[in-house]
């Protein structure tokens, strides 16, 4: 039986135990591959039967609306039987004469876990195999999907870049951004807030560029912008490390214990309070002032919450996604004075309850928390609640038509809506916007064209 | 010399016998090597063999539940990739309470470490007993192994078994883990036997006509059904049985009730066509609906059969005169523009004719994901001299082909879409349609409106910076 992290108080009942319907996360190798796409020149492949990336480019390109390339192995039943290595070897050649990647991250499946291929030794073969030439690293990933998510695939890529590639050599002055699995715009957004502070910084990784790309009669089959392969090198030489989404961490931790790096995790910077705290760290480990445009930034966004609070306030949303988009966002929408009153999330962590929690008593209201729950879940649970609000990924869409309430979408996926990675929560600035965006749906769904509340006068003379 | 190996391929020879230069002067059998094992690394488009089942051949059917074995990732892919609407209709008559079922949900067993370790069938059991508890509405279980479940050996048809007595709900087990076979057309083929094997003739329709057919091969892509589907009910007969769009489960089961069977998608679905002829004696035609021309030689021929050829020659009158004025729209705007189409499969040969016949488009290569030698004939009979034939092209040479016969439209995947928009070059789905549905004569209008907007929209116009008063 799976170990659910219900709290019970608002609950409703819940009795499907054992079944996922319509999961609200995906597996591992999904999460490494977006770790990857944001390494300038990086290929990825995954090392299992061809269906595995060829399900996770459709989605890759569905909602990104950009060319994805992830290679694979193509297992095939005589391979599953003698095991993978002659596959592994036979793509890392092809890939690396045919693409000239200036690195290649492998990740592992359900598959090839199963076997139980030592993807490792596989690469140093190839290595030795190829003694005289000059071979781009060759990162592996172990990545099965019978544990975890998308999500610690994306902590394991990272980790796996930072443990092969990191290499000590005297100091930078930079700052490491884990970003965790959030969109070009918001890596974007977090770039510009380090570039008013005037601290340096490497991204591992930044899909920035990579995933929002201008046309110019050009194709890049590999990502032609990102982190360089030097800067993830030199990242054992920064000052300190910040993972902005907590469950994104684990390279921080090995870089801190490896190298005495400081790692800060998290929480990721939505909203006011969250933002202040990833710029209070900044200025901590830098001795940086804040710029004005920055203060000026966080000013603008208070007068946008000020003048949205008389619309916004004691609606109910509901939240679901990735466990630290959905606490950022839980917060967030508390300091718009409205109620996060279900968080979901595919993902089993403790992290998530216990940051969940800290919030519900610092804002005084008890949510229902899903941790490890499905869309199925939360759709049973919203029915018997008043919600005035969804937030989350397209996968809700159908949830949100059902029950005839608006979706704000964000997340991954977004692909029944144009620019998806152009979507940034993160900042003032963003977050301005989304205030914006947060108040005028409740406008466009609650109020009347003169701008008041749509009321039932019936019910008030009686 | 009709093979050719382009430049970016130069690292992988093998390349060269799976693309080929139609040339009028070589033999027949000079084809494409192709349903051969991908090689390792290259950027195939392919997908797999679960993909293929549950993709392609029972997503579509209205009223079951889908149980994926699997861990979590097949699962939530495995859903929502594909647009196949289904009404609620059912063939007694009744309502399904859900409208689009197959589209909303998906079921998995979210297999952990220890199911790994110890087997999943425990896990199987109770997901498909939620299954039936959760959506009792639903008229049958259908479950799938994965390569994870495929590898670690769970006796998935006992489980099924036992549980179809407990539940009395059919269950039915397909067997095509991702790794069976080089491509998704391994999963067609294991769930059209799956299907006859362990439905038809298990069922007797509410009534029978002497006009029953089974249209085979038909998914109701974005409504494909939905148009064709009036052509035969205005000529008299009856569709009994679609496999498998918009269809039921109940209908699978009286497919060899037919009289006569129609096969339309060839590669997915001429297995089961043939399976009820030899057992059941219900004889099948090929057919094929895209563009007004076949559509009218397909109708004039089960016309032919049913002794209806008047309703038929009426049906393709009263549409040919709808269509008219909007295709000699089409046809004066398109005529010359050159077409690359890469599809799954038979779209490489149902399609390059039409656009050539009606509107005046010339194909300059066509490719396939998964195509065999049968069908690689018939495109090799259908395309001009010239035309580059290529078997499952990876990304690279996507890009060469681009460069090298510059269409002004390619008709394909998502996957490829994004990649050509970057080189300049308009792209359309193919697979799942932009603004579809593309079959039929109404259709194909649709067709012919999709690649002209696309061709003809504004901002290939404004790829280069323009200085304003630079004249
Ligand atoms: S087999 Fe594993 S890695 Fe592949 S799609 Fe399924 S869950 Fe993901
Ligand atoms: S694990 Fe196998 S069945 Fe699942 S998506 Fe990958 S190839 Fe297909």
């Amino acid at each position: 039986m799976q170990d659910n992290m219900i709290k019970t108080e608002n609950l409703c009942i819940l009795d499907k135990k054992f079944a996922v319907i319509n999961p609200c996360k995906m597996c591992q190798p999904m999460g490494a591959v977006q770790a990857l796409l944001g390494v300038k020149g990086a290929m990825p492949i995954i090392h299992g039967s061809q269906g595995c990336s060829t399900y996770m480019r459709f989605q890759l390109c569905r909602h990104f609306r950009e060319p994805i390339n992830v290679s694979s192995t193509s297992m095939s039943e005589g391979t599953v039987v003698y095991g993978g290595e002659g596959n592994l070897l036979k793509a890392l050649s092809t890939i690396w004469k045919e693409y000239n990647p200036e690195i290649i991250g492998v990740t592992s499946s359900c598959l090839t876990e199963t076997i139980g291929d030592d993807m490792a030794l596989i690469i140093k073969k190839f290595k030795n195999s190829h003694p005289d030439e000059d071979l781009p690293p060759i990162v592996p990933i172990n990545t099965p999907s019978y544990s975890g998510s998308h999500v610690d695939g994306y902590d394991k890529a990272v980790k796996s870049l930072v443990e092969n590639l990191a290499h000590p050599e005297g100091k930078n002055k930079k700052i490491n951004i884990i970003p965790g699995m959030i969109s070009s715009g918001d890596v974007a957004e977090i770039k510009n807030m380090l570039d008013e502070l005037n601290v340096g910084s490497i991204f591992l990784t930044d899909n920035s560029e990579s995933l929002n790309a201008p046309l110019n009669d050009d194709v890049a089959f590999l990502p032609d912008e990102g982190a360089e392969v030097e800067e993830i090198r030199d990242s054992a030489n920064s000052i300190a490390t910040i993972s902005l989404s907590k469950h994104a961490d684990s390279a921080a931790m090995f870089l801190q214990k490896k190298y005495g790096i400081k790692s800060i995790s998290g929480p990721l910077p939505v909203g006011i309070r969250n933002t202040d705290q990833f710029i209070g760290y900044i200025t901590k480990i830098t001795g940086t002032k804040i710029p004005k445009s920055i203060e000026k930034d966080r000013g603008i966004m208070i007068d946008a919450i000020v003048d949205a609070h008389p619309y916004n306030y004691d609606r109910e949303v509901a939240i679901y996604g990735d466990p630290d988009v959905v606490t950022g966002m839980a917060r967030f929408i508390c300091e718009l004075g409205m109620i996060p009153s279900v968080v979901c999330t595919g993902t089993q962590s403790s992290r998530f309850v216990q940051d969940m929690e800290n919030i519900a008593e610092e804002n005084d209201f008890s949510p229902v928390i899903l941790a490890g729950r499905d869309l199925y879940d939360l759709h049973q649970q919203i029915k018997c609640m008043d919600l005035e609000l969804l937030i989350g990924n397209s996968y809700g869409a159908r949830i949100a038509k059902s029950e005839d309430i608006p979706l704000l979408r964000m997340g991954f996926p977004v692909y029944d809506r144009l620019g998806a990675q152009r979507i940034s929560i993160l900042g003032y600035k963003a977050g301005i916007r989304m205030v914006d965006i947060i108040t005028n749906t409740i406008l466009e769904n609650y109020y009347d064209e003169s701008g008041h509340e749509f009321t039932n006068f019936n019910e008030i003379s009686c | 010399m009709p093979f050719k190996l382009f430049e970016v391929d130069k690292e992988i020879p093998d390349r060269e016998k799976h693309i080929y230069v139609k040339d009028e002067a070589d033999p027949v059998e000079h084809i494409p090597k192709c349903n051969s094992k991908t090689i390792p690394g290259c950027m195939t488009e392919r997908g797999c063999a679960f993909a293929g089942v549950k993709g392609v051949i029972t997503g579509a059917v209205k009223d079951v539940v889908h149980v994926v074995h699997s861990p979590v990732g097949c699962t939530t892919y495995g859903c929502g990739s594909k647009r196949y609407p289904t009404s609620p209709d059912l063939p007694n008559g009744g309502k399904f309470p859900v409208e689009n079922f197959n589209l909303k949900y998906i079921m998995g067993t979210d297999l952990k470490e220890s199911d790994v370790v110890f087997g999943g069938m425990k896990k199987l059991r109770q997901s498909i007993l939620e299954a039936a508890k959760e959506f009792p509405y639903v008229n049958a279980i259908y479950t799938y192994a994965t390569c994870t479940t495929g590898l670690i050996g769970d006796d998935m048809e006992a489980v099924a078994k036992e549980l179809s007595e407990e539940t009395g709900k059919d269950i039915v087990t397909f067997n095509a883990p991702g790794f069976s076979g080089p491509t998704q057309s391994k999963g067609h083929h294991v769930g059209n036997l799956t299907l006859f094997n362990k439905l038809v003739g298990t069922k007797e329709p509410p009534e029978t006509t002497p006009y029953d057919i089974n249209l085979i091969g038909e998914y109701n892509i974005d409504g494909d059904l939905w148009v064709i589907k009036p052509y035969f009910e205005e000529m008299g007969i009856n569709i009994l049985s679609t496999f498998t769009g918009d269809c039921s489960h109940d209908e699978i089961c009286w497919m060899h009730r037919a009289k006569l069977s129609l096969v339309r998608c060839q590669r997915s679905a001429t297995y089961i066509a043939k399976l009820i002829e030899e057992k059941y004696g219900v004889p099948y035609i090929k057919v094929d609906f895209f563009g007004p021309k076949y559509c009218a030689e397909n109708l004039r021929a089960v016309g032919k059969y049913f002794g209806k050829e008047a309703e038929a020659e009426k049906v393709i009158e009263s549409r040919m005169k709808k269509i008219q004025a909007e295709l000699e729209f089409y046809r004066e705007k398109l005529e010359g523009k050159t077409v690359w189409v890469f599809s799954g499969g038979p779209k490489n040969w149902h399609i390059p004719q039409p656009l050539e016949e009606h509107l005046g488009m010339k194909t300059v290569a066509v490719s396939t994901m998964f195509e065999h030698e049968d069908g690689y004939e018939k495109i090799k009979e259908r395309v001009g001299e010239g035309t580059v034939i290529i078997d499952d092209p990876n990304s690279l040479e996507l890009e060469e082909i681009i460069e090298d016969y510059k269409p002004d439209i390619i008709l394909s995947g998502i996957k490829e879409k994004y990649i050509a928009h970057k080189m300049g070059t308009p792209c359309m789905l193919i697979h799942s349609y932009e603004n579809g549905p593309y079959m039929g004569f109404e259709g194909f209008i649709n067709l012919a409106r999709d690649i002209y907007a696309s061709i003809y929209s504004p901002v290939w116009n404004m790829l280069e910076f323009d200085e304003m008063g630079e004249e």
